[in-house]
């Protein structure tokens, strides 16, 4: 497990420069333990600049982001990213050995359970051209849980396939999930499947502030046709509403 | 009033129904091996008339038989061995220091600017300006195919590996350094890979380059070799042996070409097909 903490973080893209523009002006907030945190918000609003931040693909230009792992070790990241981002040229098998840190057969054989577990054991000998895109997708988690990561990543992982697929791969994330209990930040701009995962949604909003940080107390495993799951999103949505008016209210005036 | 629409159905026919319908003798006149044959009769043809025309053409059957003579002289496998051996060293050096300063100019912006110049050289100057200058440098004997080889191949090894590299997918970068990928493991498995097809490209332009090079570099340094043999011929006016040692060459590079370098490709690529 990891303790992430950011303080007073911003990102402005071309600093310096007459095109400089600021995404995120100051976050900080703190994830630790068991928890599955999503952070939603609209377009624009520097969702996935965060993520790219704490992953160390993007770098920021103010306040301080720390990962520590709670055994004092070093920490381990895991990614799913929006698409894939499989090898074309290497099998699934090949593809989740390329992010280990060995070969060793406990290992191959955790590889192999987070295939089972994503249902994709007998794909493990085929190349991603001959996967559909969820099944692709389904390699991406499984990938990243196979790291067995202090700290677990995922950006909008679902937004690029179809509902009810995406549907189904929510259903085994919650699964693995429960079995694993990694310390997971979500980027997603869909709030029902933010209050669906989340033990704490954070919202951001334009300007790159955050909004809210709400703590989701529902039973697990939490399924939309639940009359409280579906009480909390109306209720979150609302919220989300609410804030947008402000930040049109708050542009016109400017 | 009443009128009558008139629908026209027109049905698709499937590939392997219009398959099933195309008479085998259609099929096998319409296929690419057909045209490969055509294509070789037509330059046979043409090639005959030529020697018809004119007395200092040798026809194709003359050339077989002074290639016949040659082997059975015994210069046909030594001479062949020289020259590949040379080749052989000079592509193989040339591929090696390709990819090197392919992949570091395609990775670094210092390493481009640094070889930039020298690579845009090297295209420029032609093989048989290497091979006076190798000659003059080295004398007759082994190096300076050699080095010719490597001169008039390496250039284009390398622009084509570091446009390659140049290419490899952002995403796929990103992916690699957030899990931490060692360099060793992402220099096997995500920057070669993905330049394969580059290097299958630049090894194709340098052999055909190369080839060339090998043979004016032992025309014009002797020492045996191909290019000595076809030299030997072309100094006594003897025209059907010097041909016989063109279709030689050419005809090595030409299956070379078809049944190495093009099966290597399609294995290289076999993921793209599935």
């Amino acid at each position: 497990m990891a303790i992430l903490n950011v303080q007073n973080l911003g990102k402005t893209f071309n600093l310096g420069t007459p095109r400089a523009s600021r995404v995120l002006a100051d976050i900080s907030f703190e994830v630790s333990g068991q928890t599955f945190v999503s952070i939603v918000g609209p377009s624009g609003c520097g969702k996935s600049t965060l993520l790219n931040i704490i992953s160390g693909v993007e770098e920021h230009t103010s306040g301080e982001i720390s990962l520590t792992s709670d055994d004092g070790g070093p920490t381990r990241l895991g990614y799913v990213f929006q698409d894939p981002r499989l090898l074309p040229w290497r099998s699934v098998m090949r593809n989740m050995m390329y992010v280990q840190n060995d070969k060793s057969e406990a290992t191959v054989a955790r590889v192999e359970r987070y295939l089972d577990m994503v249902g994709l054991a007998k794909s493990a000998d085929l190349y991603p051209g001959q996967l559909s895109g969820g099944m692709q997708q389904r390699v991406g988690v499984a990938r990243a849980f196979a790291v067995e990561p202090d700290l677990l990543l995922m950006d909008e992982p679902f937004s690029h396939i179809d509902a009810i697929t995406a549907r189904a791969l929510r259903a085994q994330l919650q699964d693995i999930w429960e079995q694993s209990k990694k310390t997971v930040v979500f980027v997603t701009h869909d709030v029902v499947e933010a209050v669906e995962l989340s033990d704490r949604i954070i919202v951001l909003q334009p300007g790159g502030l955050i909004y809210e940080d709400i703590t989701i107390d529902l039973p697990r495993p939490r399924r939309q046709t639940d009359t409280k799951v579906a009480t909390l999103q109306a209720e979150v949505l609302a919220r989300l509403e609410a804030m947008k008016e402000m930040s049109r209210t708050a542009e016109s005036a400017a | 009033m009443s009128s009558t629409v008139q629908a026209t159905v027109k049905r698709r026919r499937s590939t392997s129904e219009i398959e099933e319908s195309t008479p085998a003798w259609r099929r096998r006149l319409t296929s690419d091996a057909a045209a490969r044959v055509a294509a070789l009769l037509s330059f046979l043809v043409f090639w005959s008339l030529l020697a018809l025309l004119f007395e200092r053409v040798p026809g194709p059957v003359e050339v077989v038989q002074r290639l016949g003579d040659e082997f059975s002289r015994g210069e046909v496998f030594g001479n062949f061995g020289t020259t590949l051996y040379r080749f052989g060293i000079g592509l193989l050096l040339a591929t090696g220091a390709g990819i090197v300063i392919g992949v570091l100019m395609g990775l670094s912006q210092l390493s481009r600017a640094f070889f930039e110049s020298p690579v845009l050289v090297g295209l420029s100057i032609p093989a048989i300006i290497w091979a006076f200058l190798t000659v003059m440098w080295f004398g007759f004997g082994d190096m300076s195919p050699i080095v010719t080889t490597f001169l008039t191949a390496v250039p284009f090894v390398i622009v084509n590996v570091a446009q390659g590299v140049r290419g490899v997918s952002r995403d796929l970068r990103d992916m690699s350094s957030t899990y931490d990928v060692p360099v060793i493991r992402r220099v096997r498995d995500l920057v070669l890979p993905a330049v394969t097809g580059y290097i299958a490209a630049g090894v194709r332009f340098a052999i055909i380059i190369g080839w060339n090079g090998v043979i004016l570099a032992e025309w014009f340094g002797g020492g045996g070799g191909v290019g000595y043999r076809a030299r030997f011929w072309y100094d006594a006016n003897r025209f059907g042996g010097f041909a016989a040692w063109v279709v030689l060459f050419v005809g090595f590079i030409v299956l070379l070409d078809r049944f190495v370098l093009d099966r290597a490709i399609r294995r290289a690529f076999r993921w793209r097909d599935g």
